[in-house]
């Protein structure tokens, strides 16, 4: 995994969710942590989160990420960060932070947003603060048009998840 | 039972690993995926001084 010029000097994703609830930045998390949260038995080794385009927002994200030295993730040295207009974008910022990787979206398969995805996000309680997820039937309806080899190998025990949990 | 269906029951899913963290809390999960994640970096560094020692010449 590139890490640009500056190795985390933790790693913690329990912790980058913390920081981004306690900045006040609005987000749902997806990808790989968010089926962890829901009960999948996999590894993810960072966090995706789609965020609120809102300029209040975009403010609250960008103070965070200074706040853990957040650097694009790169295979040469050079430290870039991201800036104002990268948060504005529908594109994927893949970074670095001083406590572990953290891929911020702009949106995510089909171009779907932020808003688009609320009226899919379960809410959790983690670590006293309320945290949004996608849920499990959306996250699974993702990966089944992904063309990432891994997301198709997930899929299977992310429906072997939901199906147990649907049991219950 | 679809196709589809059919797939899923016979793909090689560990279910009682499921089972199990279904069991445990949403903060329970994330502990145990960052405790993977030390883990595999621990591993990973391990393997790459390991890898640079045996290029330093004796």
């Amino acid at each position: 995994m590139p890490t640009g010029g500056r190795k985390p000097t933790s790693a913690s994703l329990g912790e980058i969710l913390e920081g981004l609830l306690e900045a006040g930045v609005d987000f749902i998390l997806v990808g790989g942590l968010a089926a962890v949260i829901q009960g999948a038995p996999v590894t993810t080794m960072d966090v995706d989160i789609v965020h609120s385009q809102s300029p209040e927002n975009i403010s609250r994200l960008l103070a965070f990420l200074k706040s853990v030295e957040a650097v694009y993730r790169r295979l040469d040295d050079k430290l870039i960060e991201p800036n104002e207009r990268d948060l504005l974008g529908k594109g994927h910022l893949l970074l670095t932070t001083r406590i572990g990787p953290l891929d911020i979206l702009g949106a995510i398969e089909g171009g779907r947003s932020y808003e688009e995805l609320l009226e899919h996000a379960i809410e959790i309680d983690f670590r006293g603060r309320r945290l949004r997820v996608l849920d499990l039937k959306t996250l699974i309806e993702l990966k089944k048009t992904s063309t990432d080899p891994r997301d198709k190998q997930r899929l299977p025990v992310l429906k072997e998840t939901l199906r147990q949990l649907e049991d219950k | 039972m679809s196709e589809e269906a059919k797939i899923d029951r016979q793909s090689d899913v560990d279910r009682e690993l499921v089972a199990m963290f279904l069991r445990m809390s949403p903060e329970e999960r994330v502990q145990a995926n960052d405790d993977a994640f030390r883990t595999i970096q621990e591993l990973r560094d391990a393997y790459r001084r390991q890898k640079a020692n045996e290029r330093k010449p004796r």
